[in-house]
């Protein structure tokens, strides 16, 4: 197979080929590619079968004899009823709001926090640097108590608003060093020109530099968004109200002490992956590289 | 119209003097060049020019004006890097259009969000449109207007920069070695091309460079750094006829002046028997001085009995048009070679091809009526050094 590869693409512009071909398809042929990528796609695509799977199914067939391999595709009309009884798409849109807040002003942090620490020379940089990330040295666990006992003096308990802050806190340090990696990697004579052609230095950024460093900033704002709608102990302990639960709260209470429903918690938690990955779809295209090519000599 | 005067410039970084107390005044629609050897600081004082770094002291002055404190933008000058500076994310019409879409700016325009909106709306503008297409026919980029940065040759993206420079229309244009990126044949080409704008737009234009030929084509001033101190400030037939002092004569001219050390007898330099003309206007007394002749002003014959100096041809660099022929001179004639030149050889640039060969015992001819004389202990210019002393050479005014 392989040398019937080799023949096809040897003779007419071989260079050009060999440069765009992405680097393991040299070493597998096509059906040996397919092959494990097939793979691939079984180990991390059963977890989510299994789900649907369960969700289709009844308390019954769960506790009492195997589990069926095919999914009831009957029933998916009945999922509603299954989950009707909370309130999953108010816990889903608390997320959202969650989330989408938590990234957005992460963002706007971390892109001015990245472009200072990148391009200012001040006192204290390498500290400033160094303790963005004691957040991240804690555990977060241990955060909890203080975190609250600040927010309840100020108020901030039992609101997404309080959260959201938190949120941030803990996403934006990673988020300012990825951005501060692609502004460094930007050539300063580009800003330079801007300066020359009229632009303050707010301008730049948001003219030229942004757009720049908009692959570096969709791959922050993923991370952001899930750690945003992933987050359970901060929404926990913050927020009593039912009302006001991000789905990932609403999820953990099917728990019961006694009694947990399988098929209703894994028919939210269908539920609860499906906006994320909407959101991934949505931004994955703008994660490419590549985009400064050609403004300066490389 | 502007007049620039810098006055006093220098500039420090840390411990590190790049440019040291520099002065210099540039008329209205000049060409100046500023040329040097990377290090020699070059960049910089244009980047104090342009106002994107700030001078340790002295002053910039623009028609009177003190713009020390100014932005760039508001010094009103065009600047054209090295690298091109493009931007990536915008096509060639929008790069183009940037800077007069940025004119219309007023201050609520610059809020983030607005000004995405803002650049383009008035980027689309029927004015700005015209004057991009008139830009862009000057400089023959038409068919690529709808094009990314990334999509064209150095070349291109070089023409494009100057675009940008030239649609605003500014008081000065600041270019940076725009065409050091290029291939010898683009350069050329863009050379002219410079040229041209500063003929149509009659602005001031000042040009860094290291590469003598742009500086000698381009310019109607020249300026020539050297750890950053001005070594010759002039029109380049001055600099090259006149050099100010030996490390001018040695860095314009390819290959450069041949230097050789002369004694002085009975008040003209000589070299071993050859004595050649005193330089005008000054009387030498005894010791030593180096006298420069360029390889032009040198002929080089087989016989060996000439009047000349005597030598052996070493290199013959055939060019097609003319022929580089390096010779080494007699040792017994003393003429310090290596010590003043770096090199063993006496250059000379003959017309068409030449029938010596490497290893011919030949003899070199001057026109001495050429030569410069420089103090071979300061390395001045004697015919243009207020003050020379030592070493046994008295200049006296004549």
């Amino acid at each position: 197979m392989s040398t019937i590869e080799a023949q096809h693409t040897e003779p007419q512009e071989a260079p050009r080929r060999r440069r765009l071909k992405a680097p393991g398809s040299r070493n597998f042929s096509k059906p040996v590619r397919y092959l494990m990528l097939a793979a691939l796609v079984v180990f991390s695509g059963f977890p989510l079968y299994w789900m649907l799977n369960t969700a289709l199914s009844q308390d019954s067939e769960l506790y009492g004899q195997a589990q069926g391999w095919w999914p009831h595709w009957e029933r998916l009309a009945d999922l509603g009823d299954v989950i009707g009884t909370v309130p999953i798409f108010k816990w889903l849109t608390n997320s959202m709001v969650i989330a989408g807040g938590t990234t957005l002003l992460s963002l706007v942090f971390a892109v001015l926090a990245g472009y200072a620490l990148s391009r200012f020379k001040f006192y204290g940089k390498g500290a400033a640097g160094f303790l963005l990330f004691a957040t991240q040295m804690l555990p977060e666990a241990l955060l909890v108590v203080p975190i609250y006992a600040l927010f309840a003096s100020l108020g901030l308990l039992n609101g997404m608003g309080g959260l959201i802050l938190a949120n941030v806190a803990f996403t934006m340090p990673v988020s300012v060093w990825i951005i501060k990696g692609a502004i460094d990697s930007i050539p300063f004579e580009i800003e330079e020109a801007a300066a020359v052609d009229g632009c303050p230095r707010v301008t730049i950024l948001s003219l030229v530099l942004t757009p720049l460093i908009l692959p570096s900033v969709a791959a922050a704002a993923v991370i952001n968004f899930f750690d945003g709608w992933n987050e359970f102990l901060l929404a926990k302990t913050f927020i009593a109200e039912r009302d006001l639960w991000p789905a990932s709260v609403g999820l953990a209470s099917f728990i019961g002490q006694y009694l947990t429903s399988l098929n209703s918690v894994m028919a939210a938690a269908l539920l609860f992956t499906l906006p994320a990955l909407v959101f991934f779809l949505l931004v994955q295209r703008r994660i490419v590289s590549g985009l400064t090519a050609g403004s300066v000599k490389g | 119209m502007t007049k620039l005067s810098l006055r006093n410039i220098s500039k420090r970084f840390g411990d590190t003097r790049v440019i040291d107390d520099f002065s210099a005044e540039v008329d209205s629609g000049e060409f100046l060049v500023l040329l040097g050897a990377s290090g020699s600081g070059k960049s910089t004082l244009l980047r104090i020019i342009a106002g994107l770094t700030d001078a340790s002291s002295g002053d910039v002055i623009f028609d009177n004006l003190r713009v020390n404190r100014q932005s760039p933008r508001e010094r009103d000058v065009a600047f054209v890097f090295q690298s091109y500076a493009l931007y990536p994310h915008l096509t060639v019409r929008d790069n183009i259009a940037f800077p007069l879409a940025l004119d219309k700016f007023k201050g609520w325009h610059h809020i983030p969000g607005i000004s995405m909106v803002a650049r383009r709306v008035f980027g689309a503008g029927k004015d700005i449109s015209e004057r991009v297409a008139k830009v862009s026919a000057m400089l023959d980029l038409d068919e690529y207007a709808a094009r990314k940065p990334g999509g064209l040759s150095g070349g291109q993206r070089q023409r494009v920069a100057l675009a940008r420079a030239l649609i605003r229309n500014p008081s000065m244009f600041l270019l940076d070695e725009p065409l050091s990126n290029l291939d010898a044949k683009l350069r050329a080409e863009l050379r002219g091309e410079i040229v041209r704008l500063h003929r149509l737009t009659g602005k001031t234009f000042i040009y860094v460079t290291h590469d003598q030929v742009e500086a000698m084509t381009m310019a109607t001033q020249i300026v020539i750094l050297h750890n950053g101190e001005v070594q010759q400030h002039a029109t380049p037939q001055e600099i090259y006829a006149k050099p100010a002092n030996t490390y001018v004569a040695r860095f314009i001219g390819s290959p450069p002046m041949n230097l050789m050390n002369a004694t002085v007898e009975d008040g003209f330099p000589t070299l071993g028997n050859l004595r050649l003309p005193a330089p005008d206007g000054i009387r030498l007394q005894g010791g030593t001085v180096t006298a420069g002749l360029r390889p032009e002003h040198l002929t080089v014959s087989a016989d060996t009995g000439g009047r000349g100096l005597p030598g052996t041809v070493r290199r013959i660099e055939d060019l097609g048009a003319d022929t580089l022929i390096g010779v080494q001179p007699d040792p017994a004639l003393n003429l310090n070679m290596w010590e003043l030149n770096q090199d063993e050889l006496i250059w000379i640039r003959q017309e068409g091809q030449t029938r010596l060969f490497a290893g011919d015992a030949c003899t070199i001819e001057l026109e001495a009526q050429f030569a410069s004389y420089f103090n071979s202990r300061t390395g001045m210019n004697l015919a243009s050094s207020e003050q020379t002393s030592g070493a046994g050479v008295l200049p006296l005014r004549g």
